[in-house]
């Protein structure tokens, strides 16, 4: 049993690991670069040939060997030193901390309401399998998960925003709005997530559902709901120990997978609501090729990866029985 | 020559019936096909009733039956009448959700084939236990003493098996907790389908003697339905012989092992495996069992029967008496005798599988 936390935790270890290094080569890959960047745009500007070579000599550092560059990424990484935007001029961690924040909060809470709903209704159209309520719900869920979020964003924009002025159409808060524990901040802070959430959880609400259904209507065919019924448990709780528990089991580890993914489609959302999270500055760092920002991001993105799955794996014992005495040690 | 033919209940009657099954038929498209076929039958107050019959051939609708649950979209007709000892007789397919739901469990129970798949594998046991006490408003306290006396009695550690999930128990006592579960609110009749199915021939033979020895004690009355003759044969007072959702002959567990008066079940005995007789003499039924939707017209049984008729061919037989309490449908059951003879001496103590006593 500690044999099964021990490798899992090693296992996300190394994921991250594997993840560094990868990210530490394929940056060194990229043809162009910051600098070549740099010299087109002082090109453009019309600055002298001479000038640039100079500016760009200054920029440059002279070239180690490549252990001696890893040993130094990793060293620098692990003390929480992600280098210094290129495009913001200011520490990648920095930028990182106080846009993170708000990206958990969007991704976490439309994540949640989404399965919330899907688990509800999932299971109430499984209950109703094959009437009218099902055909029209799981139309309209394949309706649903076949819009891109994208598409939905930029529609509440437009509609939401511009023409009727209801919710706002960009930033996390109104400005003098200061981050505290207060009623106006946190109303202020939800209203400015609402669109970018609700364009979340319509558009992936519907999957989750089918998936609820589907895992609803196998539990009802199992032999120990019709034992609970013929025992005369009330409907109440073979719906929530019995039919639910069982049918939500499948669905947990894709819950908390589903926050990681959502934290890296965070890009183009956040860029469309104009919302000053992770993915906005993911967005504005591959316009500018700031590497370094960048770089970061993408290791915080696949941090909430692996976490979440480390997670839904240390958790999935307490709703799992039979995982926590080994039965069977693969929650995915 | 019908003159023996009789359509009265008294081959399958019982002297003092605590459950009487009339005309009980199932049907899953409104009466087109039926996958029970128009059963009657009487249980006697304490006795064990060995239900026979092979893979679909409506064994598990008529245990289903016994306590009106039959899987849904099924439609249940006929009557089926309990009679509690001293009590006013209740009327099953008459009473009410909440009438209907105290009555299961408390006077009739259930065990199912597939034990394994009969408890909520996110629950432990005493919650299961707790909870169907909760249901029927039972004493908690007192219903847990009584499942740890239930589950001593079968051989279980009690504390051991409350505190374990499913999957923590072995098949065989799985099966024996979902007995001991079955038992808790202490009723009349137990129902039983393919209990033994998925075990071992040593935890089957272990569970039988367990079952005997519980019927005594809490002075249960049983319905046992397997597809293994010798099985039951060693453990019923009375058998009933299933074919194609009828049943084709009823009797004392002696007279259809020794004696048996319809062509079908002297068939089903050649072809059960003898430890005795060497593997050439076993012989299997030529044919295929009907499907409820292709069912042949007259006696089911008469494609793969060597004594069919003309009058076979055409109208469903009732049942003939052999003896009294021994019942055969079949017009020809005196000529079975000669026609289907028994390949070896069979009794109802040493039987394969069967419990020495």
């Amino acid at each position: 049993m500690n044999n099964y936390y021990i490798k899992r935790t090693g296992r996300a270890v190394l994921t991250l690991w594997v993840t560094v290094t990868l990210t530490f080569g394929l940056i060194r890959a990229i043809p162009g670069g910051p600098l070549e960047m740099l010299r087109a745009r002082l090109v453009r500007q019309g600055v002298d040939p001479s000038r640039i070579d100079a500016i760009i000599q200054s920029r440059q550092q002279e070239s180690q060997p490549i252990y001696v560059e890893y040993y130094e990424y990793m060293s620098s990484l692990l003390s929480g030193n992600l280098g210094e935007s290129f495009y913001f001029r200011e520490p990648v961690s920095d930028i990182i901390i106080d846009a993170l924040p708000w990206t958990v909060f969007v991704m976490v809470m439309a994540t949640i309401i989404l399965f919330a709903i899907a688990v509800v209704w999932g299971a109430l159209i499984a209950y109703k399998e094959g009437s009218t309520f099902d055909t029209a719900s799981s139309g309209l869920s394949i309706l649903l998960s076949s819009v891109p979020f994208y598409v939905l964003g930029i529609l509440f924009v437009v509609v939401f925003s511009y023409k009727f002025g209801v919710f706002p159409a960009r930033y996390r808060t109104s400005p003098g709005v200061s981050p505290e524990l207060s009623f106006l901040f946190i109303q202020d802070a939800l209203y400015h997530a609402a669109l970018p959430i609700a364009s979340v959880v319509i558009t992936q609400v519907g999957l989750q559902t089918l998936a609820m259904r589907g895992n609803s209507i196998q539990v009802l065919g199992e032999d120990f709901v019709r034992v609970a019924r013929l025992r005369g448990l009330s409907d109440r709780r073979i719906a929530t120990r019995y039919v639910g528990r069982n049918a939500i089991l499948p669905m947990y580890t894709g819950f908390l997978t589903l926050i990681g993914f959502n934290l890296g489609g965070s890009v183009i959302l956040e860029e469309i609501f104009t919302y000053t999270g992770i993915g906005y500055y993911m967005f504005e760092a591959l316009i500018n090729r700031d590497y370094p920002l960048m770089m970061g991001i993408f290791l915080v993105i696949t941090t909430a990866l692996v976490l979440s799955v480390y997670i839904a794996d240390l958790t999935y014992g307490l709703i799992d029985p039979r995982v926590k005495s080994g039965d069977s040690n693969e929650a995915y | 020559m019908a003159i023996d033919q009789t359509t009265d209940r008294r081959v399958y009657s019982a002297d003092d019936p605590i459950i009487e099954i009339r005309n009980a038929a199932v049907t899953y498209d409104e009466g087109r096909s039926y996958v029970l076929d128009h059963v009657s039958l009487e249980l006697e107050r304490g006795e064990i009733l060995g239900v026979v019959g092979e893979s679909g051939s409506g064994k598990s609708m008529l245990a289903s039956s016994l306590l009106d649950a039959v899987p849904s979209p099924g439609h249940l007709t006929g009557e089926i009448t309990y009679r509690p000892d001293g009590e006013a007789p209740i009327n099953l397919l008459e009473l009410e959700k909440a009438d209907r739901r105290s009555l299961r469990w408390e006077d009739i129970s259930m065990v199912f084939q597939g034990a394994m798949n009969s408890f909520n594998p996110t629950l432990d046991l005493r919650t299961h236990f707790e909870e169907t006490l909760r249901a029927h408003d039972a004493d908690i306290k007192k219903g847990l003493g009584r499942a740890e006396e239930l589950l001593e009695d079968l051989y279980l550690e009690p504390d051991r098996i409350l505190d374990s999930y499913p999957h923590e128990l072995s098949g065989g006592m799985q099966q024996r907790a979902l007995i001991a579960l079955s038992l808790v609110l202490d009723p009349d009749v137990l129902v039983m389908d393919e209990p033994t199915a998925a075990l071992d021939l040593l935890m089957q033979r272990s569970i039988l003697l367990l079952l005997s020895d519980l019927q005594e004690k809490y002075n249960l009355t049983m319905v046992f339905i397997t597809h293994d003759l010798p099985l039951v044969a060693a453990l019923a007072d009375r058998m009933a012989i299933m074919y194609a959702f009828r049943l084709v002959e009823i009797g004392d567990t002696r007279d259809i092992v020794e004696n048996a008066a319809h062509p079908y079940t002297r068939a089903l005995l050649n072809s059960t495996p003898n430890l005795d007789a060497p593997l050439s003499e076993m012989q299997p039924i030529d044919g295929q069992s009907p499907a409820p939707i292709n069912m042949p017209t007259g006696c089911a049984y008469h494609p793969r029967c060597p004594l069919a008729t003309e009058e076979c061919r055409t109208e469903v037989p009732d049942y003939h008496e052999v003896e009294t309490d021994h019942g055969s449908a079949c017009y020809h059951w005196q000529a079975s005798y000669d026609e289907v003879p028994l390949l070896h001496e069979n009794s109802p103590g040493d039987t394969t599988g069967g419990v020495d006593e």
